[in-house]
């Protein structure tokens, strides 16, 4: 009997052992990547658990936006939550002030081998809020414009080099959508025309095409800006009603209206870039496919540009052990060095060593809309700003119904000033 | 010897459970959120008194009185509806006999059962406004396809007719329990003196099925004014001032915009509301002579 005690017990410390040295650092992941960059994000980290034997990411997507957001917030401020989370750069001022954000401190990345020298100096500057870093960058993604290369060349608008030609100025761009319809598309250009996300990135574009200038000295449209709102709008507003963009249209349907060949054009975000090369690839697009930046309708060029980043939820009562933190990091820097395949996603990596690789640079269509990197407009800085922020509510609420042509374009225009700045003071 | 102080002790002991539990679970947290309506809190965290400024906003708030207008006309558009036409199915099932009857009542009964996330999904996909199966049937009857969840006309009636759609099912089985309860021998012996349908509904079903129409309206006025899930869902990104009904606006204050007094504030005002509402109703379901 006190053999077999002992053989048991012998037996149960080897198995500790063994558990104990293939203990691995789980790191709860969430993230909000349910696109066609999704896809890719799930095999980036799939990798990374097959190199990293010693930590293993636990990943779970939710829903993009508002949902995402919320539950963030409401499950840090009770202890819960991921270890560590994507978060737009554009929401930063809002999550801290929400206090939502953990600090990681100079010491902490200088540890784990992060050095911002290896980002672009303003991309790294808007993961700090007052000289504290919140995040880490991981890549810069805006919209672009596809385009159906077969629908254009129909509508005579495919230059040589088989790229959109005379799409520049208002008038010629309202122009060639209507020639696109008339070459027998049902629409010109989609893009997501109801809800928050699609009318704000491509109001914001047009409206700092103006020069526009959204959020001044705790001013929201101060002066001319609400015109220049309104003209944006207004623009966006006349597409509806010829016809040529669809009415009330939410963000996977606007897709599918291009890739099933009804819409000649889209105008949405790089991160469907995969979207259309798996379609494409699998032989269900049915049309030759590209991306370029987008035209500039306007008086210069200027493209709505976001940043996608890594942060750790500050979570009170329980914060995030070092060891935990450490494989955290690890797990950054790491999705950071390996970005390449996160720009085949369609986004331009925030980690510069990559942009630099011969591999990026001759990466299609990357390459060709890249240029928009010099003109892209963020965000404004504020705390009302940024995904899933009152200025994406109150621009559904405002410009998104006046793109539907239930409002007035001035009236829009006065309402987003007004409800956003009601909510400043 | 029973002693009177005895018998209180132990009924005292029989009671604590739930006394405790009420007290603990129930009335503190009422407290605390009578407090918080009188500081600028956020969401999670103190706040510093502020009086009743939290009050003063609320009753200058425009976005605020939209949302009490537009629980009302919610309301108006289900709590009625949702229990006349529950008595109606109610009525045509209990007709039915044996696996006919047990049929339709699963079929009334099968929405009801299913997630408001589904419920949201389902309605959604049917009204997509370019792929929707259902545009294609607007298309035809009304001439042209509306975005129905985000237009300001169509969205309110919508969403009720959703909800109807979720929710009949359980008001067609409370009234079939109350339409058993009544007996055959009324419906006979009024047949005998030669009722009709008509009469038969008038005199006997009606006044005797009252008990359980008084408690499915009472029971849908409250939950009608504690709306939130399905119009949020079926709002989510878009114009949400169409819809915004008070939860919601409990919600945005509370959760979107961090702002955890003010949505206290508005948390209250929704309590006293219903407890008005519900008040007044069931003194005016109890002057219904019977």
């Amino acid at each position: 009997m006190r053999k077999l005690m002992t053989k048991a017990l012998a037996t149960a410390a080897l198995l500790a052992l063994t558990v104990g040295a293939q203990a691995k650092e789980t790191v709860v992941w969430w993230d909000f990547l349910s696109g066609g960059d999704g896809v890719r994000m799930k095999s980036l980290i799939e990798e990374f658990n097959k190199t990293n034997p010693d930590i293993e990411i636990q990943a779970t997507t939710l829903e993009w936006g508002v949902p995402f957001y919320t539950k963030v917030q409401t499950s840090a401020a009770v202890g819960e939550g991921p270890d560590v989370m994507t978060y737009h750069l554009s929401r930063l001022p809002l999550g801290v002030d929400s206090g939502v954000l953990r600090e990681i401190t100079a010491d902490e990345l200088k540890a784990a081998g992060i050095d911002g020298a290896n980002y672009a100096p303003a991309n790294w500057k808007a993961a700090q809020v007052d000289g504290k870093q919140y995040a880490v960058p991981f890549d810069i993604h805006s919209i672009v414009l596809f385009y159906n290369k077969d629908a254009l060349k129909k509508a005579d608008l495919l230059g040589e080099d088989g790229k959109p030609k005379g799409l520049d100025g208002i008038e010629n761009f309202d122009a060639a959508l209507k020639k696109l319809k008339d070459a027998g598309y049902d629409y010109g250009m989609s893009f997501q025309t109801a809800g928050d996300g699609g009318v704000w990135r491509v109001f914001y574009s047009l409206f700092n095409q103006q020069g526009g200038e959204f959020f001044k000295d705790g001013k929201f449209l101060d002066g001319d800006n609400v015109d220049k709102a309104a003209k944006a709008a207004g623009a966006m507003a006349k597409w509806v009603s010829d016809g040529v963009v669809p009415k009330q249209t939410d963000y996977n349907p606007s897709i599918a209206l291009f890739t099933s060949g009804k819409a000649a054009t889209l105008m949405n975000g790089v991160w469907e870039v995969p979207t259309m090369a798996d379609l494409a690839k699998q032989g269900k697009l049915g049309f030759e496919w590209g991306a370029v930046q987008i035209p500039t309708l306007f008086d210069k060029p200027a493209t709505w540009a976001d940043s996608h980043a890594f942060a750790i939820p500050d979570r009170k009562g329980k914060e995030i052990s070092p060891e935990k933190l450490k494989a955290v990091l690890t797990a950054i820097k790491w999705m950071n060095e390996h970005s390449i395949s996160w720009a085949n996603a369609g986004h331009i990596p925030a980690y510069v060593p990559v942009t630099q690789t011969e591999a990026f640079k001759t990466m299609e269509p990357n390459a060709t809309y890249s240029t928009l990197a010099a003109t892209a407009v963020f965000d404004p800085t504020s705390k009302l700003a940024g995904v899933a922020s009152p200025v994406y509510e109150a621009s559904a609420n405002n410009i998104t119904t006046v793109v539907n042509g239930d409002m007035d374009a001035q009236a829009g225009a006065e309402g987003l000033r007004d409800e956003l700045q009601g909510l400043q003071d | 010897m029973h002693t009177k102080s005895r018998d209180n002790w132990v009924a005292a002991a029989f009671v604590a459970p739930f006394v405790i539990a009420y007290l603990v679970l129930f009335l503190y947290p009422t407290v605390r959120m009578v407090i918080l309506t009188f500081t600028d809190a956020p969401l999670i965290g103190a706040g510093k008194w502020i009086g009743f400024k939290n009050y003063q906003r609320l009753f200058n708030d425009k976005a605020y009185i939209s949302a009490v207008w537009n629980t009302g006309y919610f309301v108006l558009l289900t709590v009625i509806p949702n229990t006349l036409l529950g008595l109606v199915f109610a009525m045509m099932v209990n007709r039915q006999k044996g696996y006919v009857q047990s049929f339709i009542l699963a079929a009334f009964f099968l929405p009801y059962i299913l997630p408001v996330s589904v419920v949201y999904r389902i309605w959604e996909w049917m009204m997509d406004y370019q792929f929707g199966i259902a545009q294609y049937a607007l298309d035809a009857f009304y001439g042209e396809r509306v975005a129905v969840f985000r237009n300001k006309v169509w969205a309110m009636p919508m969403m009720a007719f959703v909800t109807i759609w979720w929710t009949i099912g359980f008001n067609v089985l409370l009234f079939i329990a109350g339409l058993r309860n009544i007996s055959q021998d009324m419906y006979d012996a009024s047949a005998l003196d030669g009722a009709k349908r008509w009469k038969q509904f008038r005199y006997i079903t009606w006044p005797l099925i009252w008990p359980v129409t008084a408690l499915v309206l009472t029971i849908q006025l409250i939950l009608q004014l504690k709306i939130f899930d399905q119009i949020y869902l079926l709002t989510l990104g878009g114009n949400v001032n169409n819809t915004m009904v008070l939860v919601q606006y409990i919600y945005k204050q509370a959760f979107q915009l961090n702002k955890g007094g003010y949505g206290a504030t508005v948390a209250f005002s929704l309590f006293a509301i219903i407890v008005v509402v519900s008040v007044l109703q069931y003194q005016a379901l109890r002057a219904r002579p019977r």
